[in-house]
């Protein structure tokens, strides 16, 4: 009886530790390649930390910070973010949403359409960098000889900023309206068919069961695919790898290539690089906060 | 049953142009001769089909090399990651402990701390314990996925505590527990962990760029994007490999279609 008691104590003691002894790995792997970073970053984001240096620093207070509001080439790069945000985020938005309430139709072949749109999803982002390079570049490439043959003048495409700018805007665009695709077509297939059978009876014309039942009935789905792109957009970088390397000009240098080359490339300057990161990690905080805040009023 | 009009199959077409035309084009070219990659009238199909792109691409001693690493740090690393996420998800979805909600608000957090805005103090991190231009770098750290945890939750909750009750009492250890009843039970969301997994670090670019400076430890990835000369003689070969690097992933989602929706369905519901 007694044995009994204390085997069933041990038990008990053992229940407690399980939970945690299953959670050890992942959580060794977090804080020390994810917490453990982040803190460093914030530490070294106050220092002038120099890569070739990373032992001996001195604390400088907020000098990278109040250098970063003075740097133009950063400023320009943030802002480059900001508009290339506002510009992709929706054009994705309206074709994944746009794209789904194709494909629910009764089409035939409905699955070689779906997979089709989502085949981009899969390719690597350097590799969607050169597929687009080799199409939209130099004056022999496929789109210059398109648009002479229609009668245009050549146009002189990836050299030009304006064009390599909104080459990136389509390189993202074609690469991951397809994963959008899929959530939103998730959505719109639990909308409940009756629904839409009781405004046929109303006389409900296509606008109008779009406006009252689908977009409302998309809420959840549309805040979540919002948030998501939109953070997505924010950390921009390997896509220009191999399109547009940034250039030309920087007229296509992002947040993050900005950050990688000063830390790696150009001046080496860790700490500086660091207080960058930190201006891009509020950015993500506040999207990921809203992400919560919106998410939980689009369940309810 | 409703029908599509034709409308529909007008705009579905258009889009198979839109989606599928870029990716056949490259391959077309990288089956084109030198002379042809460069010709003044491009054409869509290759005149004359040429495997010197391909022949080239192989005979660069390291692109061997290069795939070996892609495949041993893709493979190893969703191994790891449908090990260690499997096991968190179960904790978190059948355990009641102390401390059970802070751990879950430190895994949601990570969420906000994408590998981009860390990627400076991560390189300091490697070098301190070794890791740095090592493949352990590419497997171990990626491992850990704040979605593939939330994935295993999820599917994890559904599975009727009876059963592990029942085994409790039969004196079945946590761990046989775990192996024999857990696992069997979650196949569908381990085989979308696994593709999913495979193809992060199949096409990851940011990882590799950070933690590896040596080219014998190159992915295929960073093999690609070192290719030197945006416009220089060997585009063909940059087209060839680039071919060659979708052939894995073209196979995974050929037989794994399914898995892809649900697991996009899934890790977005989930952020």
């Amino acid at each position: 009886m007694k044995n009994e008691k204390q085997s069933f104590k041990a038990y008990k003691m053992k229940q407690k530790v399980i939970p945690y002894l299953f959670l050890t790995p992942n959580l060794l792997i977090f804080s020390i390649f994810i917490i453990l970073p982040a803190l460093i970053g914030l530490y070294y984001s106050f220092t002038d930390v120099n890569l070739f240096h990373m032992n001996e620093f001195s604390l400088i207070g907020f000098q990278n910070y109040v250098r970063l509001f003075k740097d133009a080439e950063f400023l320009a790069a943030l802002w480059n973010t900001v508009k290339l945000v506002v510009v992709s985020v929706p054009i994705i938005f309206v074709s994944a949403m746009a794209i789904a309430m194709l494909i629910v139709q009764p089409l035939r072949a409905k699955g070689f359409y779906r997979a089709t749109y989502y085949w981009p999803v899969m390719i690597s982002a350097i590799v969607v960098g050169i597929i687009w390079n080799w199409i939209l570049g130099g004056s022999f490439g496929l789109f210059n000889t398109f648009i002479t043959k229609l009668g245009f003048a050549e146009s002189d495409t990836l050299i030009n900023p304006n064009f390599a700018w909104w080459s990136i805007v389509l390189a993202i665009v074609w690469s991951r309206t397809g994963y959008y695709m899929i959530i939103f077509m998730a959505a719109l297939l639990s909308i409940p068919e009756s629904l839409y059978e009781a405004s046929d009876m109303d006389g409900a014309n296509k606008v109008q069961k779009f406006r009252f039942i689908t977009y409302p009935s998309l809420r959840a789905a549309r805040l979540m695919v919002f948030i998501l792109v939109t953070m997505e957009v924010f950390k921009t970088y390997p896509i220009v790898v191999k399109l547009t390397a940034g250039g030309p000009s920087n007229a296509t240098t992002y947040t993050v290539q900005y950050i990688y080359e000063t830390a790696f490339s150009t001046t080496y300057d860790v700490g500086y690089a660091s207080a960058m990161s930190m201006i891009l990690l509020l950015f993500v905080t506040i999207l990921t906060a809203a992400n919560f805040f919106l998410n939980k009023g689009g369940t309810d | 049953m409703k029908k599509a009009s034709i409308y529909h199959y007008i705009f579905a077409i258009l889009l198979v142009v839109f989606f599928l035309g870029p990716v056949i084009y490259i391959i077309m070219s990288a089956f084109k001769s030198q002379s042809e990659l460069f010709s003044s009238t491009p054409t869509f199909f290759p005149k004359a089909i040429s495997f010197d792109n391909f022949a080239d691409s192989f005979s660069r001693g390291s692109f061997l090399t290069y795939i070996g690493n892609s495949f041993i740090v893709a493979i190893s690393s969703t191994a790891l990651a449908v090990v260690i996420n499997t096991m968190s998800g179960y904790a978190l979805a059948k355990f009641r402990f102390k401390g059970d909600k802070i751990i879950m608000m430190v895994i949601l957090s990570t969420i906000m701390l994408p590998l981009e805005v860390i990627m400076v103090p991560i390189f300091s991190v490697l070098k301190t314990l070794g890791m740095y231009n090592s493949l352990l770098a590419l497997i171990i750290p990626a491992a850990a996925t704040p979605t593939g945890i939330f994935l295993m939750r999820q599917y994890l909750v559904t599975i009727p505590d009876d059963i592990i009750q029942s085994a409790r009492i039969d004196g079945a250890s946590e761990w046989k527990i775990f192996t024999r009843i857990i696992v069997p039970n979650a196949k569908p969301a381990i085989a979308t962990l696994a593709i999913f997994s495979f193809m992060w670090r199949w096409n990851d670019y940011i990882w590799p760029l950070i933690a590896i400076s040596s080219p014998r430890k190159y992915t295929l990835q960073l093999a690609i994007a070192n290719m030197s000369g945006q416009y220089g003689s060997n585009y063909g070969t940059i087209l060839a490999t680039s071919a060659i690097s979708m052939v894995p992933m073209l196979v995974v989602f050929l037989i794994f279609q399914k898995q892809f929706v649900q697991g996009t369905v899934n890790s977005g519901m989930k952020g």
